[in-house]
This record gives C-alpha cells, structure tokens and sequence, in this order.
C-alpha cells in the first residue's frame, strides 16, 4: 500500500489540476506530510527492532540450553555486561541521532534482564512459578521504558504484562485469587505510554483489559460480569463518538477508541449469548437483536471514520448470524440445509458490504486514520 | 530529555537492574554457605521450561504431610492454600531427613539440636486415607543441561535419589546437590 505521504502528495497535485489549491500550498502540504511520515516507523527501524527480538530471543534460549563450556558466573556476568552495554550504548546513539538501532539496543537490554532473571532461577533451582518471574522482568522492562522514555520498551512492558495476564488466566485453577492486580498495572502502563508516547501500547493494553473482563467473566459469573463490560464499552464507545475530541485527549490512539469500544461489547455479549444459547427462547432472541442492533448503529455512528470498525462489525455481524442460525434452526433442517442458508447468508453479507463500502467511499468523504 | 541526563538515567538503570539480580544471587548463594544441610528422598516426574530449559521434576517424601501431625491444624484438617506450614525435620538410621512435626503459618518453638525446620507452602489437600497436605518447597525442579534431564530421571526410576539441600534460618530451602545413592551427581557452586 502506498505511504501516507505518497497519497498525499498525489492527491495534492490532482488538486492543483482541478485548481482547489495553489502550486505552493501543494508544496507545503506535501513537505509537511514527509515530515510526519518520516516521524512514523520506517522500514529500517522496523528491521532494527525486529533484529533486537531476534537477539533478545536467542538470548534467553541461550539460557535455557544451559551450556555448560561456559561457567555459570560468565553467563551472569556476560549478561550483565549486555545490561550495561544496552542501556548506556543506546541511550547514547540515541543522542547520536540513531533512534532505531538506539531503541533495538534497550531492546536487546531489557531481554538479558529477563534472559539474568531466568538463569538465577535455573542456577539455584528456583522452581516457584513462571509467571512470578515474567512479572518481575515486566516491572523492569516498564521501569527502562519511563527512564528511557522509549515507545518499544514501553510496548514490549505491555506485551510482558499481557502474557503474564494469559498465563496466570489459564492456569488459573492452581491459584487462589484471580489476577485483578492487572488493572493497577494497566493503569500503572497507560500512564507510562503517555510519557513515552506510544499510542501502540494504548492500543493492546484496550485489548488486554477486553481479555481481562472475558477472563473475569469466564472464572465467576458470565452473567453478571458480561453485561458489565458491554455495558462499559458501549459507554466507551458512545463517549468516543459523541465527544471524539475529549475521547482523544484522554486516550491519543489515533481516533480508534470507538473499535475498541466495539469490540469490548461483541465479547462481553457473545459470552452472555453463548451462556444462554441453549434455552433458545426469549432471552437469546432478545440479546442477538441487541447485538445486531448494536452492530448496525457502530456502523452508522462511526463507521465513515474508520476502515477497522467496518471490518470488526462485518465479522461480527457474519459470526452473530452463524449463532442465530446454529441455535434456531439447527433442529429443524440438515446439513444441507444449513449450506444452502450458509450460502444465502454469505452473499447477503457480501451485498451488503459491498454497498456499504461504496457508500462510505463515496467521493468527497475522507477517509479517517485507518488501522 | 537533555543529552546528558538519558545517558545517566541509562547507567542507573543499567545499575539498578543488575544491582536487584545480584542481590537476589546474594541471598541465595548465603542460603547455600550458611543454610543447615538436609538430605531428603525423593522420586522422579518431567517436563520442560520454557524460559529456563530442561529440569528434572523432584518429587520428595516430605511432600506429604500427614495432618496428625500438624500441631496447630483445625480439627477438619482444613486449611487455604498457600498456607505457609513449617516441617520440622529429624535425621533417620538411613540418613534421609523426615518430617518430625510441623506448625501452621509460624515453626513451634525452636527446633532442639539435630532438627532444623524447613518452610513450605500447602499446595493442596488435605486428601487420602490418612489426611495429608501436600506441601511445595520451592525446590522441586533440578536445571541440567540440555538433553541430560531423561536419563536421570530413568535411573531415578531405578533406584533411590536424594536431594542434599541447605536450609536457611527462615527455613528457605535451596538445593545443594543431586545424589545418585550417596554420589553427588551435580554439585552447585556458591554462583
């Protein structure tokens, strides 16, 4: 796909051919859209942080293998030495104007600290659980990112947290208290990607506490922990649409609040259906209308703006149709049946979608940040 | 942020982290030079770490904890997991240490000489016939090179292994060595 500054640039010269602006004012429009692009990802930074997770990875494999040609004490050391080096050889490319090699070296950093937490517990036969250890490397890895004020190692504190919140949910059943100590570290994140400016880090810590409210439901009561979190997030997204500068102000993901906000409530619904699905009466019928319902109106109310909202409600819309069908009419029809429905609903969502798609790029409509 | 300070906010940092990981190397090596030394029995599981690579699984004798001879237990035997239990522990003719008595959340007394109280965490139970709780020392996996984990734990299978551990005066257990009968299959250095 072409580049942000790329289309801008074409879409300013076909401008000045249909003399909407002037030929400096394209100039500027078009200097300035470099400026911002340059400021994103490119692709040499996206390489250099992809070479630090390779490093980091070899790294705490390295450890694992648990080689014995090199003492203990020189493992240790030598990870300390990488520690060391990481952190102040990064921060000092950093002023060197080497942001992408700067932030693949704290990379490199923060993965011998969690490689050093890993060999101290294989050194001294540490056999308390993992997910201790995964904490510990997430409270230092958050710590380097807000010293450092980097973005990566912000992403890579909440991608620590979001594994130890998966970890800790799945093996649930060995523990005595559920992980709500997560929210004070999102919290705690949020706070910190706001520092760092890292609207990446926003974006999958909303996820994260999408999956942590599912978690929730999941290990007391779908039913009542469920509609809170539609609840929340349809509260969630009508504050984002209906206050979209305010919603920004608080969150600065690029305006994508709202898909977050949708995809909160198809979960915490989906669960609340799919606990009531088999009764098929009232209760189910009444909660796929809601859910239809609130499909439809995410696509009205915010749909122009984003291509990703689209798409999460078209999936949803096509799984809620394929719930509807399997819990009313499955009874009564075979499997031929339900291909033949399965058909006829496939291409009705492919009109509809087709037809919504035109619509929402219609000319003279711009298109809002897409995900 | 100026130059100069990302570079110094770069050393603490640098600091702190390897300053909090030797500190956590300290305390253990301190349990292993001055922790009272125990042999326990132990038999074999498996598996693998993700993180930390191949271990052998250590299953102790001392792992069940009858609640007859809990000192404190509630008459039902119920108790939380997580529940800190204190095992006190007495040389056998055979040279394994077993469990004498042991005391819920805090040791009874001080251990007279030739007992040494090891501190545990009750992971389940109480279960069987005879209640038992079943207690985690957090010394229950052995690390060993990669590819050497199956054939110990074949010769576990085979005949008795022991575990010699250094017990800390707070009662926290740290492995010393694995014993194959009486020879020390790996001994851990101090580091």
């Amino acid at each position: 796909m072409a580049s942000y500054f790329s289309r801008v640039r074409a879409d300013a010269t076909r401008w000045v051919e249909l003399g909407y602006i002037d030929g400096k004012a394209a100039a500027a429009i078009a200097a300035d859209a470099e400026a911002r692009d340059r400021r994103s990802l490119s692709f040499g930074s996206i390489l250099a942080i992809m070479a630090a997770l390779l490093f980091g990875a070899a790294i705490l494999i390295f450890v694992a293998a648990n080689w014995e040609a090199i003492p203990r004490l020189g493992r240790v050391g030598a990870l300390f030495a990488v520690i060391f080096a990481g952190y102040v050889g990064g921060a000092v490319l950093k002023l060197m104007d080497h942001d992408a090699i700067a932030e693949g070296l704290w990379l490199i950093a923060a993965a011998a600290f969690g490689g050093a937490i890993a060999l101290i517990g294989q050194m001294y036969h540490l056999s308390g659980d993992e997910t201790q250890a995964i904490l510990t490397w997430c409270v230092g890895t958050t710590i380097a990112a807000a010293a450092l004020r980097s973005g990566p190692l912000t992403m890579g504190a909440v991608a620590l947290a979001s594994t130890w919140l998966f970890l800790v949910g799945v093996s649930f059943w060995r523990h005595a208290d559920f992980p709500h100590v997560f929210i004070g570290i999102a919290a705690v994140l949020w706070l910190v990607s706001f520092w760092t400016r890292s609207p990446s880090s926003r974006h999958l810590l909303l996820l994260s506490l999408i999956f942590y409210g599912a978690l929730l439901a999941g290990e007391t009561s779908v039913l009542r922990v469920a509609p809170v979190l539609a609840a929340l997030s349809a509260a969630v997204f009508g504050f984002a649409v209906a206050m979209p500068q305010a919603a920004e102000r608080f969150a600065r993901i690029d305006g994508l609040l709202p898909v977050h906000g949708l995809i909160g409530f198809l979960t915490g619904m989906v669960m609340i259906q799919i606990q009531i699905g088999d009764d098929s009466g009232s209760a189910f019928a009444i909660t796929a209308a809601i859910i239809l319902a609130g499909i439809v109106a995410a696509i009205v109310l915010a749909g122009r703006e984003s291509r990703g909202l689209r798409w999460i409600a078209y999936i949803g819309f096509a799984l809620e149709l394929c719930m509807i069908y399997v819990v009313m009419i499955q009874g009564m029809l075979g499997t031929a049946g339900f291909f033949l429905a399965a058909g006829i609903i496939l291409g009705l969502l492919a009109i509809a979608i087709i037809r919504i798609e035109k619509r929402m790029s219609r000319p003279g409509v711009t298109e809002g940040v897409q995900s | 942020m100026s130059g100069q300070r990302l570079v110094l906010a770069a050393v603490v940092l640098a600091l702190v982290q390897i300053g909090f990981l030797s500190w956590i190397i300290m305390g253990r090596a301190a349990v292993l030079r001055n922790g009272q030394e125990v042999v326990l029995k132990v038999e074999p599981i498996d598996p693998r770490d993700l993180l930390r690579g191949d271990y052998v699984v250590l299953n102790y004798e001392i792992r069940n904890v009858p609640v007859a001879i809990v000192s404190n237990a509630p008459s039902d035997g119920d108790a939380a997991r997580d529940t800190p239990i204190f095992v006190r522990l007495g040389k056998d003719d055979d040279g394994y240490w077993r469990a004498r008595s042991a005391s819920l959340r805090a040791p009874a007394g001080q251990p007279t000489a030739g007992e040494v109280d090891i501190r545990g965490i009750i992971t389940s139970g109480p279960f069987g016939s005879e209640l038992a709780y079943n207690v985690g020392y957090g010394i229950d996996r052995f690390y060993v090179p990669e590819g050497e984990g199956r054939a110990i734990e074949t010769d576990m299978r085979e005949r008795p292994f022991g575990v010699l551990a250094a017990i800390a005066q707070d009662g926290t257990a740290q492995i010393k060595a694995l014993l194959d009968g009486q020879t020390p299959l790996y001994e851990e250095p101090l580091y």
